[in-house]
């Protein structure tokens, strides 16, 4: 079957100049090689659109700048010219809301936007927030009813927020053919993007912790005899399960590895903007989420918190136990520490973080380990906590493993303000489609740009090889990113609203148990009572409701 | 003329009668309308502020009517006083208002009137008054800030070499953003690996230089940083003082033989109290407001031991959009201020009289 993606791609090649010429190129080159049919000179055009695209720098080339981001963007417009006549949004006005993360997000969909604005007529203005403004900002539009902008680049934990209270305009499906949806890999597939059976969100990104570990300190000879010396049955390697990370870690303790000392597992206890409960989750999942039970965070019928149930007490209990083999200033570590300070520069052997980490490892002048890393999902645990039965299992399949799904992705969402005036409707919802494009995504994800892996098409290593990435390193990468996403016990965070306050809350208390101020399990009663509280003053039937909905039930 | 007179004065007052009729009708629409009471009403509340604007010409007008050449220089005064009323004393009462509410942007339901409840919830709330506690030690602090400044004053205003060079380096850290330090010092010269000032306690043996790990440590360290960019603050304010003082007095406690620290004690400090007094007093306002390097630096921990009032707020506020209680927080630290305040100014009052 011909895909919409390549469907598309054939009243594209007829219109313009620049097609005809690129048509009648690649014609040319297909008669050098011999006669094939249309099917095959599709297929032809749409791989060679995207050899050509992730050749836009090249991979270790220097970062991208603004022209290639306009170039790649030029080179994807296909599928708009396809539905969209040019000059048709003349007059459009389209206000868009996102980040300005490392100078990234929104100046990449600037300079991508560029060639469709260009061809739509469309002029965009833009609202750039850093990290940390855009919880606040979003939260008090949204709530004061000013929601000034047209298109929103958001997370799907908002989209209890934003969706669940009808301020997004339900994607047309014109969009789904063109940004062909059900490539999206299977966790970002419905409910997320979702919300009361009716489709939002244009996924531009995907969202898991995976493993990050050192494999030269897990291949050293020396460590390994030091380990086996210090009683260890087991083979020196890279830990599967949390039990091995608290022994290695323990075991890592005072040990050297190349004349400096060497750690083994990096906690994040300082808090980061409700960000850094992400990471006590990490720990948390492989106890807390039981392979026959969809729920972990909160019980599913009564949001009754599990925060203080035996599965993330012991969690909190591995990371106060593990503090005093870490560094020494490990309580002020938050994760941008411990990602980028911390691991990049060589110190610690293993952490849990998003794809970044692999984006940068080897790309970026601040990490000296390059090479030395490898990636996994994130270890299992022996035994599981099951909350019907209160009881720890363990299960005849070996270690339970339940990657953490956190955050879920970045999204362009629509806003439902554009619902009353069709053309600016059209014009937003061509915009979203355009960022959100099957061959514009592969650029993302191969080039920084904050977003990471999310379409089963980004799984062809072949693509990405050919773009510079060395191949051993990139399957360990994405098959790190891609068990992650399809592995059936996946963690996927709740979208309800106010998730992040949850967390924040959260952090405040986790900070005081890990100072030693109190133990975990009254920490953790803490933190369910303060909880309770919350969900009571948003509504708990409400709040009931939405969890409910963003499980899809 | 007299007649003239009066006749200008009623019409002033049926010009306030009219404006303020005017101004009260359709703020009752206006409110009605917001509370869904009625229809009729503007989609904003910028027509308010108009009409606001429009009674206050009004205002002024009548008064030139009414009181001729009084009225006339009551013109001078009163658009500073709208302004304050616009500006300040209606978002106070607004903001109490608001303290009185159970709302967290999230909630669907929106905001809805609670009374003491937040007030309430305050009480019993361990983080703020963890962060209350440690106000006072940020506060006591300051006599520390200011023995430092007073030395540094004192030496800045003898004959040293090179004075005028020292009193603009001394200067610097001041001219800083907070932020900047937060940055520059915290996160840099005092990081555990690779910070300057890290290597150097490692030097001196001190194995595991980490400067906010424990909850004292890191309460002193964020107090240096924040008394390093104040400091300066403290100290050019004294030096002015220093500066102002009759050099008769000195001299004559030079003469009777009163030695270096007689002078200063018995002299010097007394005369220097009433600015003493004034720049502690200001110096502790600004700490009461202390956040920004905390914010950056240790997020308030390690487990709230550098937590401030304000830090707590900006989490409450920022970070889980609880408005209502946030600015009842804030509200409440604002009278607990205003009254502290006042209780050292009454207190200073005497205490520099008795010394004087």
């Amino acid at each position: 079957m011909v895909k919409q993606q390549e469907h598309d791609q054939h009243p594209a090649m007829h219109p313009s100049r620049r097609t005809v010429i690129k048509s009648a190129a690649g014609a040319a080159a297909l008669g050098a090689t011999g006669a094939l049919g249309t099917f095959s000179e599709l297929a032809f055009a749409q791989a060679n659109l995207r050899a050509e695209i992730t050749k836009i720098p090249g991979v270790g080339k220097g970062a991208p700048t603004d022209a290639d981001w306009q170039k790649v963007g030029e080179l994807c417009l296909g599928p708009t010219k396809a539905s969209i006549k040019e000059g048709e949004f003349k007059g459009v006005e389209l206000s868009f809301m996102g980040l300005n993360n490392q100078n990234l997000h929104n100046l990449l969909f600037r300079g991508f936007l560029k060639p469709w604005e260009a061809y739509t007529g469309a002029k965009i203005s833009w609202i750039d927030l850093a990290q940390a403004d855009y919880n606040p900002r979003l939260q008090q539009a949204i709530a004061t009813g000013t929601v000034d902008f047209d298109i929103l680049e958001m997370g799907a934990p908002f989209e209890g927020d934003v969706c669940g209270k009808g301020l997004a305009s339900e994607m047309p499906d014109w969009v789904k053919k063109q940004i062909d949806i059900d490539d999206y890999v299977a966790y970002l597939k419905p409910p997320v993007g979702t919300w009361n059976g009716k489709t939002y969100r244009v996924t531009i990104d995907g969202d898991c912790h995976n493993f990050n570990y050192r494999t030269d300190v897990f291949s050293d000879a020396t460590l390994a005899k030091a380990w086996k010396d210090a009683g260890n049955t087991s083979e020196w390697g890279m830990p599967k399960t949390w039990q091995q990370v608290q022994a290695v870690t323990k075991f890592l303790k005072g040990q050297k590895f190349k004349g400096q000392s060497v750690y083994g597992y990096l906690d994040a206890p300082k808090p980061w903007g409700g960000f850094g409960f992400y990471f006590l989750g990490s720990r948390a999942t492989a106890y807390a989420k039981h392979p026959d039970d969809k729920a972990w965070l909160f019980d599913i019928d009564t949001m009754k918190p599990r925060i203080n149930n035996p599965a993330w007490v012991r969690a909190i209990q591995d990371v106060i136990d593990a503090l005093p083999s870490e560094p020494a200033d490990q309580l002020n570590a938050d994760p941008n520490t411990t990602g980028f300070q911390q691991f990049l520069a060589g110190i610690g052997s293993m952490i849990p973080w998003w794809g970044d980490i692999g984006q940068v490892a080897k790309a970026s002048d601040t990490s000296v380990i390059g090479d030395t890393v490898g990636f996994d999902i994130l270890p299992g645990s022996d035994d599981v906590y099951n909350s019907k039965t209160g009881k720890w299992d363990k299960l005849p399949s070996g270690p339970n493993h339940a990657p953490n799904c956190a955050y879920l992705g970045w999204g362009i969402y629509v806003m439902a303000r554009v619902n009353g005036d069709e053309k600016k409707h059209k014009a937003a919802w061509s915009a979203a489609a355009h960022l959100g494009g099957k061959d514009l995504s592969l650029w993302t994800v191969m080039y920084p740009s904050g977003f990471q892996v999310h379409r089963t098409s980004h799984s062809h290593i072949d693509e990405w090889v050919a773009a510079g990435y060395d191949r051993k390193y990139i399957t360990s990468y994405l098959n790190s990113q891609f068990n992650s996403y399809n592995h059936p016990n996946r963690a996927v965070e709740p979208r309800i609203p106010g998730i992040f306050q949850y967390y924040s809350i959260a952090e405040d208390e986790l900070t005081k148990i890990f100072s030693g101020k109190i133990d975990a399990q009254t920490g953790a009663n803490n933190i369910a009572a303060a909880w309770e509280k919350l969900t009571d003053q948003l509504g708990r039937e409400r709040q009931i409701g939405l969890y409910k909905a963003s499980f899809g039930a | 003329m007299k007649r003239a007179m009066r006749r200008r004065a009623t019409v002033g007052r049926i010009l306030i009668g009219l404006a303020s009729l005017v101004f009260l009708l359709v703020l009752v629409v206006q409110v009605l309308h917001a509370a869904g009471a009625i229809a009729a009403g503007f989609s904003t509340w910028r027509p308010i502020l108009i009409v606001y604007l429009l009674w206050a010409i009004a205002f002024g007008t009548a008064q030139v009517l009414m009181r001729g050449e009084r009225g006339q220089r009551a013109l001078f005064l009163l658009p500073a006083v709208f302004f304050t009323v616009a500006v300040v004393i209606f978002p106070t009462i607004f903001g109490l208002y608001i303290a009185s509410l159970d709302w967290n942007l999230s909630s669907i339901e929106g905001p809805h009137f609670s009374g003491l409840d937040n007030v309430r919830a305050m009480l019993s709330d361990a983080y703020y008054w963890n962060a209350l506690s440690n106000m006072v030690f940020y506060s006591v602090a300051v006599l520390g800030e200011y023995a430092i400044a007073f030395a540094l004053a004192l030496l800045l205003s003898a004959e040293i070499r090179a004075r005028k060079f020292f009193r603009v380096v001394f200067l610097l850290p001041m001219m800083l953003s907070p932020v900047a330090v937060s940055w520059m010092i915290g996160k840099s010269l005092l990081e555990y690996r690779f910070g300057p000032a890290a290597t150097l306690a490692r030097y001196l043996g001190w194995d595991n230089p980490a400067f906010f790990a424990s909850p004292w440590m890191a309460r002193f360290t964020i107090q240096a940083m924040d008394a390093w960019v104040s400091i300066p603050f403290i100290m050019i304010i004294l030096l002015a003082g220093l500066q102002a003082m009759p050099k008769e007095v000195q001299e004559a406690a030079k003469v009777d033989g009163a030695n270096g620290w007689q002078s200063f004690w018995h002299v010097t400090f007394p005369i220097m109290l009433p600015v003493s007094i004034t720049v502690l007093i200001i110096r502790i306002i600004f700490k009461l407001k202390l956040a920004d390097i905390v914010i950056n630096v240790t997020a308030g921990g390690p487990g709230g031991a550098t937590d401030t009032v304000s830090s707590f707020i900006y989490r409450v506020y920022r970070d889980r959009s609880n408005v209502g209680y946030g600015t009842a927080l804030a509200m409440v630290y604002l009278l607990l201020i205003i009254v502290l305040l006042t209780l050292m100014l009454r207190l200073s009052k005497r205490w520099t009289q008795r010394v004087t």
